[in-house]
């Protein structure tokens, strides 16, 4: 199997040569930091996801986890894995130094450790990682108690931590949630009903599982005004520090097509009318809170989707290189020996294809982590930006990566030709585990609804119009390059029509038409991803460019060259893809809503 | 107790080699530098007998100013502070002139135990830790897969074909570590943070009072020969003939029989 499955050149690039984050040494919250601490990290990462994660990832595939009288049995990597990413501090790496995290950028503790370990092995990744979110939430709504009970385990990573929110009659619909809280003298709420789809809900590779669940107090209102969030234990601590049942039941686990290291539970709280839940923050705000979580869980799946990528990338690279087939087209000598098929110019497509999908969506991931950071950072009405700005681009660093990502493992899949097929190679794998990604944690549909319908006309459009001065910033840099303006000048007509496409479509909302307005969000979501990673194509040629004027070494003059390459295939090959879907959302027909379903029989 | 391990940093066990044109070294363009992994195996042990024995774990390292990452790495790990070796002089030092300022840096220092990697996996001379126990006057056991430190001695284990074998040592020793001996730990965030602000003292060869003069000199570097194409035989389609024609070559072309 390949040895590669992230580069570590391309992570420095971006986080140093593009997006400075030694520029955060700044600010007091990261002075004391340095980079030499932040290569520390890199390099410590990159060691643990090789010895730790990627041994591992064939084997967690096959020996799925398992189901036994109540009880989940998961692959004993897990248990190793929890301890180090606890040991080390990596689940609370970017929480305050109060909170007894690392108070590292999110670029550095939590962008860039994600990217690795999901690169090497998606499924042990998820255990760390929901912890993290899980951990966040009580850092940031609970008391001060709930936290001392908590969070020192969580962060030890002794105990996981999940987000339990799907039912079997509400997923995509959170509104329809019906778990009951019913308030007690004693403080805490009695628990009764169902959970799904909770990823490492229960296993034997923690000794607790800590669930941050979304319910309803009895008597709150319908909708999504009366939801509120609990934390519900898998086991209760007693006074006496103990740990007793808390009645929270695993029902069962489902076989899934991919990313099968990591159990996906069915839970049933209060079978026996003994699950106790403790109320965080205040009643009916609960997800308000879980979104907080939720946001992040989404970049997290972007990042997953792209480390994912990533491996299956360098696994075809590194095939397409050895694999002797065929000759060159304008070679007619038939005895002539068989060359790479790295040759043929069909596979350097697909490789430049995959490339372009896992550096342009991790610069992407890597800006909405920069804004993160800046956010952090930052005072009053800019503070207020830099979180628009994350929110806007939240639902796209979540998609474009994750179908794109799909795409790209499966011209992985191509590249290896038979072999792609076969579990002999790790391709098939990759391609089923990335399939997960447009699902979980609000699918593309969602996410589709959550951009066009709320994000880009939220305040007045603030957000939109503050992403669209950004984008052309760099265009305004990018012109002045000169082997660059020709990508600027490209990239301004595709705002220009972004823009039209996007007022058109309000126009259709001010009209008082929901259901055309959001017919093809999906699309206008597919349209501004294109947008997005183009402008972050221009905005790493646009360093590329700028390093081959100063003189650098011959491995980093390949990069960069590499990178310039790159970001021409991307407005060659993906950037006209635009003008189809721009000739789709400018047609109000409403083709979908006005149909009869019976014509699909 | 006092336990001092030495560290060297080398190419990582993933970089591409490639020998600079002229032959006067390799070319060090695009490598990745890492602690090298047997002396992780010592800064594991001392860390370990330091947490059963208390003390301090001091780090000795030669090489230019990227060696200091090592260090670092070292002390994020949980060592306390470090001595950094850097003399141009020093950086074609041979094993007995790496050795030599090594003992010269340790020599004034309080020590019980000292660690070493069995070799370094770059130039693989395997004897630095050897050359420093003589320097130093005291007691080596190489090559040591498990190790038992009790009062004033110590017993290690030591594989020999076949067998093991147990040897007693009284300390101050000289321990080179081998795979076995433990899994090293990772650095840890709150650790990368500390190792930051523990002290590492810079010494060049004069302060040292060494010069730096090495025994062998490297006279030239060369790549391994490119493997020659493999050859199929298909003179004649029959498994005899095929055979024939493979003694031919080896008889003829290989030489061999």
């Amino acid at each position: 199997m390949a040895e590669k499955f992230i580069s570590e050149r391309n992570l420095r690039f971006l986080l140093y040569e593009v997006f400075d984050v030694e520029s955060l040494l700044q600010y007091p919250r990261y002075a004391d930091h340095s980079r030499e601490v932040f290569d520390m990290v890199i390099d410590t990462a990159m060691k643990m996801a090789r010895d730790l994660f990627k041994p591992v990832l064939t084997e967690m595939d096959r020996k799925q986890p398992q189901y036994i009288n109540g009880e989940v049995k998961v692959h004993p990597q897990v248990r190793t894995v929890m301890r180090e990413a606890g040991a080390g501090g990596w689940i609370g790496a970017t929480f305050d130094y109060e909170y007894g995290g690392q108070q590292l950028p999110e670029m550095i503790g939590a962008m860039t450790p994600t990217a690795i370990f999901s690169a090497a092995n998606y499924s042990a990744s998820v255990y760390p990682g929901l912890t993290t979110g899980a951990a966040g939430l009580i850092v940031s709504f609970a008391d001060k108690a709930m936290q001392d009970l908590y969070l020192p385990k969580m962060m030890a990573g002794e105990w996981q931590g999940t987000m339990a929110l799907t039912e079997p009659q509400a997923g995509s619909s959170l509104a329809d949630i019906t778990l009951t809280a019913e308030p007690t003298e004693q403080g805490y709420y009695k628990i009764k009903g169902q959970k799904i789809f909770i990823s490492a809900g229960d296993h034997d590779g923690v000794d607790n599982v800590v669930h941050l669940t979304l319910g309803r107090i009895k008597g709150a209102p319908a909708g999504i005004r009366g939801i509120s969030l609990f934390i519900i234990p898998k086991k209760r601590i007693e006074p006496d520090g103990t740990l007793k049942f808390n009645d929270v039941n695993c029902a069962g686990i489902y076989h899934k097509m991919g990313y099968r290291g990591a159990p996906i539970t069915q839970l049933a709280f209060g079978e026996n009318d003994d699950c106790r839940g403790w109320l965080v923050g205040e009643p009916n705000k609960g997800l308000g809170y879980m979104f907080q979580m939720m946001n992040g869980a989404r970049i997290d799946v972007g990042v997953g989707a792209t480390g994912i990528a990533s491996a299956a990338y360098y696994a075809s690279l590194e095939y397409a290189k050895e694999r002797p087939q065929g000759r060159r087209l304008s070679s007619k000598d038939p005895l002539s020996p068989q060359v790479p098929i790295i040759e043929h110019p069909d596979v350097r497509r697909m490789l430049l294809f995959q490339k372009a999908i896992v550096e342009g969506s991790l610069s992407l991931l890597m800006q909405c982590s920069k804004y993160h950071d800046l956010e952090k950072v930052s005072e009053g009405e800019k503070k207020e930006d830099y979180n628009l700005l994350l929110e806007l681009l939240t639902p796209v660093a979540k998609t474009y990566p994750s179908e794109m990502g799909i795409l790209s493992c499966s011209a992985g899949v191509q590249i290896l030709g038979g072999y792609g097929y076969c579990d002999e190679f790790p391709l098939e794998q990759f391609y089923r585990d990335v399939r997960i990604h447009p699902i979980h944690e609000g699918t593309t549909g969602i996410q589709g609804l959550d951009l066009l319908g709320r994000k880009v006309i939220m305040k007045n459009g603030r957000a939109y119009k503050f992403y669209l001065s950004e984008v052309r910033n760099t265009i305004a840099e990018a012109k002045n390059d000169p082997d660059l303006s020709l990508y600027a000048q490209t990239l301004e007509e595709l705002v220009e029509k972004l823009d039209e496409v996007t007022k058109f479509l309000v126009g259709i909302a001010t009209q008082g038409n929901p259901e055309r307005f959001l017919a093809d969000a999906t699309l206008y979501l597919e349209l501004f991803g294109i947008v997005s990673v183009a402008w972050q194509w221009l905005l790493q040629a646009l360093v590329a460019s700028r390093k081959l004027k100063a003189n650098c070494n011959s491995e980093d003059e390949s990069f960069y060259r590499g990178k310039i390459l790159t970001c021409r295939y991307f407005f060659a090959y993906e950037v006209p893809k635009a003008q189809a879907l721009m000739v789709r959302l400018m047609n109000n027909d409403g083709l979908t809503v006005d149909m009869n379903p019976a014509y699909l029989d | 107790m006092n336990i001092i391990a030495c560290v060297k940093q080398v190419p990582d066990t993933e970089a591409q080699i490639k020998v600079k044109a002229d032959g006067s070294g390799i070319d060090e363009g695009g490598i990745k530098w890492v602690m090298n992994p047997y002396d992780e195996f010592g800064v594991e042990e001392a860390l370990r007998l330091k947490e059963k024995f208390g003390g301090e774990v001091t780090i000795v390292c030669l090489g230019p100013a990227r060696a200091m990452e090592t260090i670092r790495t070292a002390l994020a790990m949980g060592a306390d502070k470090g001595i950094h070796i850097d003399d141009p002089a020093l950086y074609e030092a041979d094993s007995y002139a790496t050795a030599e300022a090594l003992a010269a840096a340790i020599k004034g220092l309080p020590y019980d135990i000292i660690f070493c990697g069995q070799r370094a996996i770059d130039d693989d001379s395997g004897q630095v830790g050897s050359i420093l126990a003589e320097l130093l006057g005291i007691p080596v056991v190489t090559m040591v897969t498990k190790l038992e430190v009790e009062g004033n001695s110590a017993k290690a284990t030591r594989p020999i074909e076949g067998a093991q074998l147990v040897i007693s040592t009284s300390l101050p020793c000289v321990i080179t570590a081998t795979k076995g001996l433990n899994e090293p730990r990772y650095a840890s965030l709150p650790g990368i943070m500390k190792a930051k602000k523990k002290p590492v003292d810079i010494k060049n060869a004069a302060a040292l009072g060494v010069s730096g003069a090495s025994k062998a000199k490297v006279v030239k570097f060369v790549p391994p020969p490119a493997r020659p194409p493999g050859k199929i035989i298909c003179a004649d389609d029959t498994p005899e003939g095929k055979a024939a024609e493979l003694v031919k070559l080896l008889r003829e072309e290989a030489k061999v029989i």
